[in-house]
């Protein structure tokens, strides 16, 4: 199993009542912040992923979230280039991997091919390319983009990207939502074609498409993976029977929040507070009408979800969520290293994860607990954790090939967007052809 | 001036445009003269002011791209307002509409309003209710997308609590069809919401003096969705203008003070100018 080290930069310093008195952490005032507050949360985490590559964690992750208290990172791709830098200097052999940039938000695809291009060249082709749709707040209020044509962006941005990265010649894009004369990017990403991986909360068209198209396919599990887990995988595999592929462990990533100390009992005491300030001034505080704008939901997921909210777990109750309810929920694993590593392999064995994205940092835990979560993980879990899936036939298609991946070439199939008709976005326009040229696939 | 509730006989015509990649339907009722009703961003709902309309004009109620059941990808057919534009002028013409009184409500205010200034001859007489398009820095059109559902009572109506209020929002009571509908409303302001959002203007003030209709702006007089001064920059861009304002209602005036918008409504359709010469 590859492990990385998951974290967001939350703004550590909020008040304890922040969540009562404030509408959402989407609409901060930045007010509440003070200079130092900020520079010390920023440091703080850089240096927590730094000590994450040292201990041995295959991979470091990041998500995007513009305009945010819970995560201050409009862009990831600044952090992982840092990283990719900072890593490839130190000779770490760690897998950058910004979950990553929007493409349903982004209105300059291009950019974004030239970004994660950049990344894989300055970490030496350890580049493992995330791809969110969109989460609505971002990408409909804080960029403008109208909620129904998130979908049909995240389409059209995509295979320009693909092909942006893999056409060695120049050639126009004439999109719906773009047009360059010019796609010629330089540089163009190391590998011949980096991983891709698209974030999804449960959605099974989003899941149709990665399996289709040969990415791999991240559940961020905020909601509590004891509600939610067994809903989500299930489905997940479920479409992969009916896809036709191999239910290959590799192609399934698990964000988890964990934290590991001596014994339980110390766990609670030293984290319990920040694992509370993590969900209720995090998700918690992201109303509703904020995660899911008209138009950016399927009209029948939107009769699913009104019909049976349970992909939600305990989403409703996570602004004034206790420990105990965190913990009952599975949102956060808290425990001795045995408690957390028992809990873990059973779920993933359970369920057939082969990527665990371990969130180590949280909330307003501060540098010294994260240090010590992250030393504590590396060195009394993981190891018991990575040798999951050794015995199986499975073979890591998703990974980068310098780092022990035999990544395959990105297959065409279904889009992310229901019911758009043939001539629609993907083909009418620049026609592209095969997202991967013959000389690069393996 | 009759207050019966009594709906009409409602036929239904699907129309298809866009080089057979729209159907569009239409809901159809009464006699008379045309007159073309365009619906708010929720969806078409036939209320007792389309009623009453019928019982003068043969009203004709197309459901926009995406809002018909059964049919909600027809929104990938349309990327812009100008395509929404040109969609609804072709369904103008198939439908064999001559010189239709043009009536739109919010988002259908505007679309009616974009009509009117693209194609002069479409009409000569036009009633805007309360109509998006414009935007102030100094009273910003609230954000109906993003509210929270239970706040949108009193982001629509002056009296969230009164019948009229009460019975627009009334959903059916098997739970199965109230997802239905409560989904398909949801969908309906997504479709619209590709050409309102995130600001519900897609430049109409260039437009507006292309109008030559007559026009009515009727405007609820504490309207909390779109202040009540947008009525002025209708009019102070509209030649043939004339601005009702109706007392006791929100956004809706047709449905929380029936009485006053269809007098004034009427007797405009019956005058047939806005400015009396």
């Amino acid at each position: 199993m590859k492990i990385t080290l998951f974290e967001q930069a939350p703004y550590r310093y909020l008040a304890d009542d922040f969540e009562t008195n404030n509408e959402s952490v989407c609409s901060t005032s930045y007010s509440h912040t003070t200079r130092d507050g900020v520079y010390s949360s920023m440091r703080d985490f850089l240096d927590e992923l730094m000590l994450g590559a040292r201990a041995g964690f295959d991979g470091l992750a990041v998500t995007e979230h513009g305009q945010s208290s819970y995560d201050m990172m409009p862009n990831p791709d600044l952090v992982a280039s840092a990283l990719a830098y900072m890593t490839e200097s130190e000779g770490l052999e760690v897998a950058i991997f910004p979950m990553g940039r929007s493409l349903g938000k982004a209105r300059e695809p291009v950019r974004v091919a030239e970004e994660y291009a950049m990344i894989d060249v300055m970490s030496g082709g350890r580049l493992v390319a995330g791809f969110p749709i969109g989460l609505h707040y971002d990408a409909s209020i804080n960029n403008g983009v109208p909620p129904i044509e998130i979908r049909p962006r995240f389409d059209e941005n995509l295979e320009l990207l693909l092909r942006a990265w893999t056409d060695p010649e120049p050639f126009p894009w004439n999109g719906r939502f773009s047009q360059y004369p010019q796609v010629n990017i330089w540089p163009r990403p190391m590998q011949p074609q980096p991983p891709v991986w698209i974030t999804g909360i449960g959605n099974p068209r989003t899941m149709q498409m990665c399996l289709e198209r040969n990415f791999g396919f991240n559940y961020l599990s905020w909601f509590g993976a004891k509600l939610t887990g067994k809903r989500i995988f299930d489905r997940f595999w479920e479409v992969a029977d009916q896809v036709g592929v191999p239910r290959n462990p590799y192609r399934l990533g698990f964000a988890q929040t964990i934290a590991v100390a001596e014994t339980d009992e110390r766990a609670e005491r030293e984290y319990a507070a920040h694992l509370e300030y993590g969900f209720r001034k995090g998700l918690g505080s992201i109303p509703p009408e904020k995660l899911g704008l008209p138009g950016g939901i399927d009209i029948r997921g939107v009769q699913a979800l009104l019909k049976d909210p349970g992909d939600f777990g305990l989403y409703a109750q996570m602004r004034h969520a206790t420990f105990a309810e965190l913990v009952d929920a599975g949102v956060v694993i808290c425990g001795s290293p045995a408690t957390v590593r028992d809990q873990v392999m059973e779920f993933c064995t359970e369920y057939g994860i082969g990527n665990l994205h371990a969130m180590l940092g949280f909330g307003s835990l501060p540098r010294d607990l994260v240090m010590k979560n992250i030393q504590l993980f590396a060195e009394e879990v993981a190891p018991h954790l990575r040798g999951l899936w050794h015995d199986s036939e499975h073979v890591h298609h998703w990974w980068p090939e310098r780092l022990g991946g035999v990544p395959t070439a990105v297959t065409a199939g279904a889009s992310a967007t229901e019911g758009m008709p043939p001539e629609g976005v993907l083909t009418a326009r620049s026609a592209p052809r095969a997202a991967v040229p013959a000389g690069a696939v393996r | 001036m009759t207050t019966d509730l009594a709906a009409p006989v409602i036929s239904e015509e699907a129309i298809s445009v866009w080089d057979g990649r729209l159907t569009m339907r239409i809901k159809v009722a009464g006699a008379g003269a045309p007159l073309l009703y365009l619906h708010p961003a929720a969806g078409l709902r036939w209320d007792p002011f389309l009623s009453h309309l019928a019982e003068s004009f043969t009203v004709y109620a197309p459901e926009f791209p995406g809002t018909s059941v059964g049919d909600p990808y027809a929104i990938h057919a349309v990327d812009d307002l100008p395509d929404v534009v040109l969609v609804y002028e072709e369904l103008v013409r198939k439908l064999g509409l001559h010189n239709a009184v043009l009536v739109g409500q919010s988002f259908g205010g505007m679309l009616a309003a974009e009509l009117a200034a693209t194609f002069p001859g479409l009409t000569d007489r036009l009633v805007l209710l309360d109509p998006i398009g414009l935007w102030r820095e100094d009273a910003p059109v609230a954000s109906w997308m993003s509210t929270p559902p239970e706040q949108l009572p009193a982001l629509l109506f002056h009296d969230p609590t009164s019948e009229a209020a009460r019975t627009l929002l009334a959903m059916p009571e098997d739970p199965e069809m109230a997802r239905a509908a409560t989904a398909g409303m949801v969908w309906a302001f997504g479709c619209t919401g590709k050409f309102a959002w995130p600001i519900p203007d897609r430049g109409l003030r260039k437009r507006l003096h292309r109008i030559t209709a007559s026009t009515l702006i009727v405007w609820g007089e504490h309207d909390r969705l779109v202040p009540p001064t947008y009525a002025q920059d209708f009019h102070a861009l509209v030649a043939d203008s004339r601005v009702e304002i109706i007392a006791g209602s929100g956004h809706v005036p047709q449905v929380e003070n029936f009485p006053a918008t269809v007098r004034v409504v009427d007797e405009f359709l019956r005058r047939g100018r806005a400015v009396t010469r």
